[in-house]
């Protein structure tokens, strides 16, 4: 009778024990979304990417526009030549700590933003060495056989070459056409095919941002969603820009499943132009709303310097990592990257 | 001779060791290195959120790695929506470990929330949390707290039940056989009860990689054999150690009652720890009703022999106080491992201590239990307990 109470006694002060004996040394901390900072003795989960950790660097791929190798047919026309290789096995780890296998073209996703004039000749050097099936489908102007629908190109070394010429004017998406489509679409297979008007478009600072998400656990729901893939990752390493410069940013909604994403812009407004194919702005606003592949042409600049937020408001994908900073600099004179 | 039983002996070491030596070549065979025969399909990682703490500006989650293979937790998120947050000791969870996710979160008094852990592999775990209500902190005053509500709950319903005691004593044997089996009809509810409450504990807050349901039926026996084997040495040795028999089982019922007060009192601290502080008001009421009639179930084998009103205190104490302990269990250190533990512990006692007074019925009366007072009180046991247990 005596031995069962003291057992528990002694039971219920082991089980209570450990909460007074949690004073241990705290050594490292972390800043919270709204600030706050906390300081631990164990382990940080924090979506922050840093660059020793990034197999796809969205600093690189945010200005950086693929011209293909380029010749002149007999007739004058440029000849734009690219080779687009795809593979389905890349594990990539797509937010700290997390996971996933991508399928790729060229190694990324998005794949490489792939960029021509109007009227130029493009030639996609397809090759396949996923083990599945993929194709090529180009959103644009073309004939039948180069739309990368019944064109299906087998894994493990398949080749294709998709020839049309660049048309029309403005920003679409391109994106692997094989079914079941959207598995191939959500596993990232997909990127941005740009044609520039003959006569070019003003001067100006200009990146692509592909709005994009991950369903890591496959319940047809985005885990995470981003600007460029990475989530979080322009919120930590903000785009710098730079005052009374023109900023022209390529915009394409690829994300699966929710019908919807946006991109609103603080403490400016951008002159925006749907899938870019006129050269006059639409709209002159904040907040712009995208379906699946709607994409447009977005240009603003900043008179003040500062840091400004952008991000989805659907705020459930900007607290799911689709949010970033322009860091916008008071430096009149800069570098502009306006590729060709 | 002496050779020939050592050598026997020996072969009879040998031939209970040879099948393990035997084993272990198997087990060797299909998990050593380089077997792959059973290297087939793919593991998957499983982690469960045991237990959800609102602290001051933060949300403390116990995540238990419960799947076959180590895993990393790479993500915290707070209604599915992404938070920075800290592990504590480390991300990396081998089987069975346990880690502390720190949500730096301001949480809002009452709401539901959701929580959510990502492993490795993208796959998000989540638990929903009805309502949010600060998390006890084990001082004075919930101390102090939890020993009135463990008191209200245990000893004082007890020590009421007890009352009857003198009634008890002046009725006819019939009418005790009834009291008697009416003690049976309540410890029975009482025992299915607490087996029903371990199998709700462990269907929603126990992995299934505990195997909750043999969990339960493991534990309930081996605590039903402990206790019944003690019981028998205690009832059989009562001369000897200067205790009469009815006090003999008085004592192994009051045990009984005060493993299953224990398990009470888990509950009543984890529903107020887990914020349901409406519905631990009512488990208080209720229980308090509900436990008068187990003052009643000790007093009924004691009626036999002389009223000793120290002992009885000590009976009542020795059912009731675990209340207390358990209240402070449940509100300040609450799992749901250790929780099932004790509900079966309690059940299995209960079981036993149900066949300890149907053979004491049979000794002392007509050597059956069919008599009109025993189906009876047995019956109106049961119906008595499930009146007062719809209060809870």
């Amino acid at each position: 009778m005596v031995c069962l109470l003291l057992l528990v006694i002694g039971v219920s002060t082991i089980m209570v024990f450990p909460i007074f004996s949690n004073a241990q040394s705290e050594q490292k901390t972390f800043v919270t979304h709204s600030g706050v900072i906390v300081r631990t003795s164990g382990e940080i989960i924090d979506p922050l990417y840093t660059v020793s950790t990034v197999d796809f660097d969205p600093d690189k791929f945010l200005r950086n526009f693929e011209y293909g190798v380029v010749s002149y047919s007999e007739t004058g026309q440029t000849i734009r030549d690219y080779t687009i290789i795809a593979e389905d096995d890349k594990i990539q780890e797509i937010s700290p700590g997390v996971f996933y296998n991508v399928w790729t073209f060229n190694g990324t996703v998005p794949g490489p933003t792939i960029r021509a004039t109007e009227g130029d000749l493009v030639r996609i050097h397809f090759i396949n060495n996923g083990s599945k099936s993929h194709t090529m489908h180009f959103h644009g102007i073309h004939r039948s056989e180069m739309d990368g629908v019944f064109e299906i190109v087998g894994g493990g070394g398949g080749k294709f070459t998709y020839e049309f010429e660049a048309g029309p004017v403005g920003v679409h998406p391109y994106h692997c056409h094989v079914m079941p489509l959207e598995e191939h679409i959500v596993h990232g297979l997909y990127g941005v095919f740009i044609v520039d008007p003959k006569e070019g478009r003003a001067l100006a600072d200009e990146m692509v941002m592909v709005l994009n998400g991950f369903d890591t656990d496959f319940d047809a729901e985005n885990n995470f969603y981003a600007a460029n893939t990475i989530p979080f990752y322009y919120q930590h390493h903000p785009i710098q820009i730079n005052t009374g410069e023109l900023i022209r940013i390529y915009v394409v909604n690829m994300v699966e499943f929710d019908p919807v994403n946006n991109f609103h812009l603080h403490g400016n407004l951008y002159q925006y132009y749907p899938t870019g194919t006129d050269l006059v702005p639409s709209f002159y606003t904040d907040m712009i709303t995208l379906s699946q592949t709607e994409r447009g042409i977005m240009e603003f600049q900043y008179d003040f310097p500062g840091k400004y937020l952008f991000h989805a408001h659907k705020v459930e994908f900007s607290e799911k990592g689709w949010l970033g900073l322009f860091l916008v600099k008071n430096n009149s004179k800069s570098e502009v990257n306006n590729g060709n | 001779m002496e050779t020939n039983k050592k050598t026997s002996r020996n072969k009879m070491i040998v031939s209970g060791i040879v099948p393990f030596i035997f084993i272990i070549l198997m087990m060797a065979y299909i998990f050593g290195p380089g077997a792959d025969l059973l290297d087939l399909g793919v593991p998957l990682p499983e982690i469960t959120i045991e237990k959800v703490d609102f602290v001051k500006s933060e949300i403390h989650v116990t995540v238990r790695n419960t799947g076959p293979i180590p895993v990393q937790i790479s993500m915290a998120d707070v209604n599915d929506r992404i938070q920075p947050a800290a592990i504590e000791p480390d991300k990396f969870l081998e089987r069975y470990e346990t880690a502390l996710v720190r949500i730096p979160f301001e949480w809002n008094e009452a709401e539901p929330y959701i929580i959510g852990l990502t492993t490795d592999d993208g796959v998000r775990f989540e638990k929903q949390i009805n309502a949010a209500a600060t998390a006890l902190q084990p001082n004075i005053e919930f101390v102090a707290f939890f020993a009135i509500i463990g008191t209200y709950v245990g000893v004082i319903p007890v020590m009421i039940g007890l009352l009857w005691l003198p009634f008890i004593k002046k009725i006819s044997k019939s009418k005790y056989h009834f009291f008697l089996a009416l003690t049976t009809g309540l410890l029975l509810f009482l025992g299915i009860d607490s087996v029903k409450e371990a199998f709700d504990v462990s269907s929603e807050n126990l992995s299934g990689s505990f195997n909750g349901e043999l969990l339960i039926a493991t534990t309930l026996v081996l605590s039903f054999l402990g206790l019944y084997y003690a019981s028998e040495k205690l009832t059989g040795k009562a001369d000897s150690l200067k205790i009469s028999k009815p006090v003999a089982i008085g004592l192994m019922i009051a045990i009984g009652i005060g493993l299953h007060n224990f398990g009470e009192g888990l509950a009543i601290g984890a529903a107020i720890g887990l914020g349901s502080i409406a519905f631990s008001t009512f488990l208080i009421i209720g229980f308090a009703l509900h436990n008068t009639t187990e003052g009643l179930a000790i007093a009924a084998p004691l009626s036999r022999g002389k009223l000793m009103v120290g002992k009885l205190i000590m009976l009542g104490m020795i059912a009731g106080v675990p209340a207390i302990f358990g209240g402070w269990v449940g509100g300040f250190a609450y799992s749901p491992f250790s929780a099932v533990i004790f509900l079966s512990i309690g059940a299995g006692a209960i079981f036993q201590v149900i066949v300890i007074i149907l053979k004491w019925i049979r000794e002392e009366g007509e050597k059956n239990l069919s008599s009109a007072s025993v189906v009876s009180g047995f019956a109106i046991g049961m119906l008595i307990m499930y009146a007062t247990s719809i209060l809870i």
